[in-house]
């Protein structure tokens, strides 16, 4: 048996038991002495340090959200049942303090918004010509009017709840937050409205992604005021 | 935190104050300078210095109202001033190691606008590390080497003569940066955003109902985004500029005034502009640069300054 076969063992098998034959090579070989002790030093090692601790949920909900946000990661469709069903399990537990709940709304709004908006923008780009063949012309327009209506839906549901946590306040922040609010619902009807008449702008498409991106952030920051003034 | 007694055999009263008072009190003060400081006072203030010994970060979080002001000298020494306009809003200053974190805080969340304006002014040594964030009320960062992150809802951000990589994100506020050089991020609902003189080689800006002007020289092999969904884009660009320009816009106009200087492509790419949107492709100089500007439904326009 040469050094190599001895590695190709160790990978296949671990470090022990050794076959006879890498024994009897281990008696000759020196240098594979040397690479088993270390070896079995670096696993002692490793047995001894603390077993690991799992991050709390939310971290990675808003780890996950904020790498979404830059657009280092995107998250396949897939994902999505496997990740809510982790989540929801500890979140009776994280909801019971009141301050944390509400950040937690914030950050939810955000990463679901982040997540819809690439579910949507994950939809594999309509063929015009084999919609042509295969679908009615009418299916062709309909595509642009609900390609963000997950999205829509989501953030429409959130605004009320985040608008009201700050309704009562005069301060300017919370107007220049409930202005902003504003414009960007303007700039999305907009967008949504030049869509519906031309359904394979792709520069249009870009900015109502945007502006969801946005809105979402925005009703996000709503929350988080909200928190702070209540 | 309770202190422990300590035996004393004092030989004589003036002997014992040099050799237990005087250390006992340097340890004090030197205790009480790691350990967070609060203020709380009608119309007073606080200040505070910190030395460090490598390129500081500071972490600025204001949440009552107020301006934010950031400029260097050259020790290594952090210097805070804090002032506050009622007892209603605190500062919480720390250091740990070379980072110093300054907090005001709101005291009584009931408090009328007015009472709850906390000014910050910082002088931080020239290679400085910025984080800051503020509600509303201006943040003003002048000759400062680092990277840092500029958050506003409401106020402005104004930089002059800052260098590193450089984001800012505002929901209302507008950017004027003066001299700005490094990398810079800027997006913003309503904000407007001003680059004057840059020095950049990396710029994108994102505005959806603010204007954006850039007003400088396009470093040879720098990237330029700048998007504006209902706003104006106006470039204005030198006569030694060297960069591809790529500009378009779905509803809105492009406002070509540089015709003389905008050839077609030189670099053999044939551009053309999608069937919904309006378009120009060109180059200037030799094209060294790229330069992508769009707009939904504003006007894009490209001039040249001299």
């Amino acid at each position: 048996m040469q050094c190599k076969d001895v590695e190709l063992v160790l990978e296949q098998e671990g470090l022990e038991p050794l076959p006879e034959e890498a024994r009897a090579h281990l008696v000759e070989c020196r240098d594979c002495r040397n690479y088993i002790a270390d070896l079995t030093s670096l696993v002692d090692a490793a047995k001894k340090l603390p077993s690991e601790i799992t991050p709390p949920d939310r971290v990675w909900i808003s780890l996950r959200a904020q790498l979404e946000a830059e657009g280092i990661i995107r998250t396949p469709a897939d994902v999505v049942p496997v990740e809510s069903a982790s989540w929801w399990q500890s979140i009776s537990a994280f909801f019971r303090n009141r301050v944390l709940a509400t950040a937690m709304v914030g950050i939810l709004i955000a990463a679901a918004a982040v997540f819809q908006i690439r579910s949507d923008r994950a939809t594999p780009p309509l063929d015009p010509l084999k919609s042509v063949q295969t679908s009615p012309p009418l299916a062709i327009q309909e595509v642009p009017s609900g390609e963000f209506a997950g999205t829509a839906q989501a953030l429409n549901e959130q605004e009320p709840v985040a608008t009201g946590m700050i309704l009562a306040s005069t301060s300017p922040v919370d107007a220049s937050l409930r202005d902003n609010l504003k414009k960007v619902n303007e700039f999305i009807a907009d967008c949504e409205r030049h869509l519906k008449e031309q359904p394979q702008d792709e520069l249009t498409r870009e900015y109502l992604s945007a502006a969801y991106q946005q809105k979402a952030e925005l009703l996000s920051a709503m929350i988080e005021r909200g928190r702070s003034i209540n | 935190m309770s202190l422990r007694m300590i035996e004393i055999t004092p030989a004589r009263p003036g002997t014992w104050a040099k050799r237990n008072f005087l250390p006992v009190l340097s340890a004090g003060l030197f205790l009480w300078s790691a350990v967070p400081a609060r203020a709380a006072g009608t119309g007073q203030g606080i200040e505070r210095q910190f030395k460090i010994t490598g390129r500081p970060v500071v972490v600025i979080h204001n949440v009552a109202n107020g301006r934010i002001e950031v400029k260097s000298w050259k020790n290594s020494e952090v210097d805070v001033v804090g002032t506050q306009s009622s007892n209603k809003v605190g500062f919480d200053i720390e250091q740990v190691g070379d980072r110093i974190d300054v907090t005001a805080t709101i005291l009584e969340p009931g408090a009328q606008p007015l009472e709850l304006e906390a000014n910050l002014q910082l002088t931080v040594p020239e290679e400085t590390e910025l984080q800051l964030k503020t509600e509303t009320g201006l943040i003003y960062v002048e000759q400062v080497m680092g990277d840092m992150k500029l958050e506003s809802y409401a106020g402005d951000v104004h930089l002059k003569e800052v260098s590193g990589y450089i984001i800012v994100k505002t929901t209302g506020g507008s950017l004027v940066c003066t001299q700005c050089a490094g990398k810079l991020d800027f997006s913003s609902i309503g904000g407007n955003a001003q680059i004057l003189q840059p020095q950049l080689n990396n710029a994108n800006l994102m505005t959806t109902t603010g204007n954006i002007l850039f007003d400088g020289d396009f470093v040879r092999t720098g990237l330029y985004s700048m998007k504006s969904g209902k706003g104006l884009v106006e470039v204005r660009f030198s006569s030694t500029d060297s960069f591809d320009l790529k500009a378009q816009t779905a509803t809105g106009t492009v406002d070509n005034q540089a015709s003389a200087f905008l050839k077609p492509d030189s670099h053999g790419v044939k551009h053309m502009a999608s069937k919904f949107t309006h378009g120009l492709f060109g180059t200037v100089g030799m094209g060294l640069a790229k330069v992508e500007l769009s707009s939904y439904s504003g006007t894009i326009r490209i001039m040249r300054r001299d």
